[in-house]
């Protein structure tokens, strides 16, 4: 039988889609630019490039000089999506057990892990702290708890109540905060990708860009 | 000082009408990517060091994601419900006085718009042209500095960037012929001027008659060399273009509505464009959506073209001209921006002895710090020429004697930080370091 609480995750659920969707749609109202001057490049190679080689550390100096913190980043999204996939098992009824329940086990306790890190670096680096506004706190807050309570319902079923109503609080606040960069990291990099696939600038001629 | 009084004068002086003018252009500069672009940065500050002035400075003003944030944050508080209702929670800002004054600093004395943050952006937001549609606001305000303005109001009223009088330019050229006829022995040596038909328009940065005629002499030995139909323009022949670090669309179109006139008048086939970053970038890619229709015609850098005289044979050099180490400046504009990248490295690998690049390099390379009008804005002479040192770094490290840049406003700053960081190199174009090295077999154009 479903549980208040679990109406409650689907509901949040909805609310979380349908406002990035009517956020989308936002954006996109804006319109899409006619462009005139010939094309240099294949604008689909720019976004090849930019959603698979560009995004490593050999061709992102941002990546590769912070290299503690890109991990850490592709850690914590990793832990979110496990928890996504955790609480969607769980809503359909799905206890884990065995290696399965350790496959989700282990990206939850490193995103848990990587999501405080990154919570405490954004706290006690001044200029990382001034740069930040409350939203900044709260997500991080909200996606690492999700992640840590997570893991800790792995543990113990006695926290579902706490694990499904931090997981309302998270899905509530996707569209308002900026989580919604779920949504729009793709839009922006497929854009982005676009403009410099066109121009000939991605993908580079030789990879990594650098040498 | 008296640059900043006035800023703060026309600060003083603007009335709510002129932010609902500003945000109303500003608006009107964003479609779905812009839009996109300002929902997207999470602030984790990993741009931070791909930013020029960042790594000169470390101020937190510096950050792309900062100078970015000031732009998201008056996005949220005057396009959005959410910014309205929360601002103070979401970082919404109002569009004041004080932030006006903060665009100014952050988007014209922090950026040169090169680009390189977005290219190290996390989630993949082009700053630049965000803050470039930033700039169109501050420039509908009468915001944008006066002598970065008067730059592009002598563009429009003289058709040349530094007011060069159609006969001063006509003089220089005929000038130039000689002095090219001389250099390769050949009395037939020609510039053109509306040589009608001729199958290449070339364009020219003012700064080369006025204060460079070596350079564009250069260009001519080349085309000489190649025995390519080429002409010059009497009327239209300035490649800058201002208008695209002011951000006003309307003037920049009509600047670049210079070469296409031209192009028109003398019925060319290609347009050229000499060795600038963003008058390549301005004429090649950013002229047809000012204008809103296509070129009916070619425009390539001259990088390329030359590439083609090498590809072709029709140029011979002798790189033991050449012995010290060679680097190469990439301009913002012309590589990452205009995607032309490699041409001139095969330029350079066949035409010097030893070619180093300079680490990192191509759409990766550091912005000299003299892009996005940066030179023509007194009032951040001294951020520019900090923000330069990781050029400046960048070239000592190569350990080069000569550093090639094929960019006028490029030159103008490396010499700049050629003085200031005593790096003892000689800075020259790629069309000087190819005449430098040709050999004619015998007196061609006869």
């Amino acid at each position: 039988m479903i549980s208040g609480l679990q109406i409650g995750v689907l509901a949040s659920g909805v609310w979380a889609l349908g406002l990035l969707g009517a956020l989308h749609r936002r954006a996109q109202g804006y319109g899409r630019r006619e462009l005139f001057a010939r094309a240099a490049g294949d604008p689909r190679k720019g976004v090849a490039y930019a959603f698979g080689k560009g995004m490593s550390p050999a061709a992102k100096e941002s990546a590769r000089e912070h290299l503690p913190t890109w991990f850490a980043g592709v850690g914590y999204h990793l832990g979110i999506l496990a928890g996504l996939g955790y609480v969607a098992l769980l809503l359909v009824g799905i206890e884990l057990d065995g290696m399965l329940r350790l496959g989700f086990q282990a990206p939850l306790l490193a995103g848990a892990l990587c999501g405080t890190g990154l919570l405490v670096k954004r706290a006690f680096t001044p200029r990382l702290r001034a740069l930040s506004c409350p939203d900044d706190f709260l997500s991080n807050l909200l996606a690492t708890a999700f992640v840590a309570l997570a893991f800790a319902r792995t543990i113990s079923a006695r926290l579902d109540a706490a694990f499904l109503a931090e997981t309302m609080l998270l899905l509530l606040w996707v569209p308002v905060g900026k989580i919604r960069h779920c949504l729009f990291f793709f839009t922006t990099r497929y854009h982005m990708a676009t403009h410099f696939g066109r121009r000939g600038t991605f993908p580079p001629a030789s990879f990594p860009p650098r040498a | 000082m008296p640059e900043l009084d006035e800023l703060e004068a026309r600060l003083a002086r603007l009335e709510p009408a002129d932010f609902e003018r500003g945000l109303a252009v500003f608006r009107g500069k964003l479609r779905g990517a812009e839009a996109s672009y300002l929902e997207t940065c999470v602030r984790c500050g990993l741009c931070a060091d791909s930013c020029h002035y960042f790594r000169a400075d470390h101020e937190l003003k510096s950050i792309p994601a900062y100078k970015l944030s000031q732009v998201a944050s008056v996005f949220k508080r005057h396009c959005t419900v959410e910014g309205r209702l929360a601002s103070a929670l979401l970082g919404a800002k109002s569009f004041d006085r004080a932030m006006a004054r903060t665009w100014v600093e952050a988007i014209f004395g922090r950026c040169s718009l090169c680009g390189r943050c977005s290219l190290n952006c996390t989630t993949g937001i082009h700053i630049a042209t965000v803050l470039r549609a930033a700039r169109s606001a501050l420039a509908e305000m009468g915001l944008v500095p006066s002598d970065l303005q008067s730059v592009v109001t002598q563009s429009l009223e003289s058709g040349n960037n530094m007011g060069i009088t159609k006969q001063d330019w006509i003089e220089t050229v005929e000038w130039l012929e000689e002095e090219l006829q001389t250099a390769v022995g050949d009395p037939g040596a020609r510039i053109p001027v509306d040589k009608e038909g001729a199958r290449v328009l070339f364009t020219v940065n003012p700064r080369e008659p006025k204060f460079f005629p070596l350079s564009l002499q250069a260009s001519a030995t080349v085309f000489h060399a190649a025995k390519e139909d080429w002409t010059v323009a009497s009327e239209g022949w300035d490649l800058t273009n201002y208008g695209l670090f002011t951000g006003d669309s309307v003037q920049a179109g009509a600047i670049a509505d210079n070469l296409l006139r031209s192009m028109q008048r003398l019925g060319c086939r290609v347009l050229i464009i000499g060795e600038c970053g963003h008058g390549y970038a301005a004429a090649r890619w950013e002229a047809p959506e000012w204008l809103g229709r296509e070129h009916g015609f070619e425009v390539r850098s001259f990088l390329e073209l030359m590439e083609d005289y090498f590809r072709e044979g029709r140029l011979k050099v002798d790189p033991d001209r050449h012995q010290d180490p060679v680097t190469l400046h990439d301009p913002c504009n012309l590589v990452r921006h205009g995607g032309v990248c490699e041409p001139q490295r095969t330029i350079l690998r066949r035409t010097v002895r030893r070619f180093v690049e300079m680490i990192p390099n191509r759409a990766e390379n550091f912005c000299c710090g003299g892009g996005g009008g940066q030179l023509a804005m007194a009032r951040f002479q001294a951020k520019r020429v900090q923000a330069g040192g990781v050029k400046a770094e960048q070239i000592r490290r190569s350990g080069a004697k000569t550093v090639v840049a094929p960019c006028h406003n490029c030159i103008d700053q490396l010499m700049e930080l050629n003085r200031e960081y005593r790096l003892g190199v000689s800075i020259k174009t790629v069309a000087e370091i190819v005449a430098d090295a040709l050999v004619f077999d015998q007196p061609v154009g006869r």
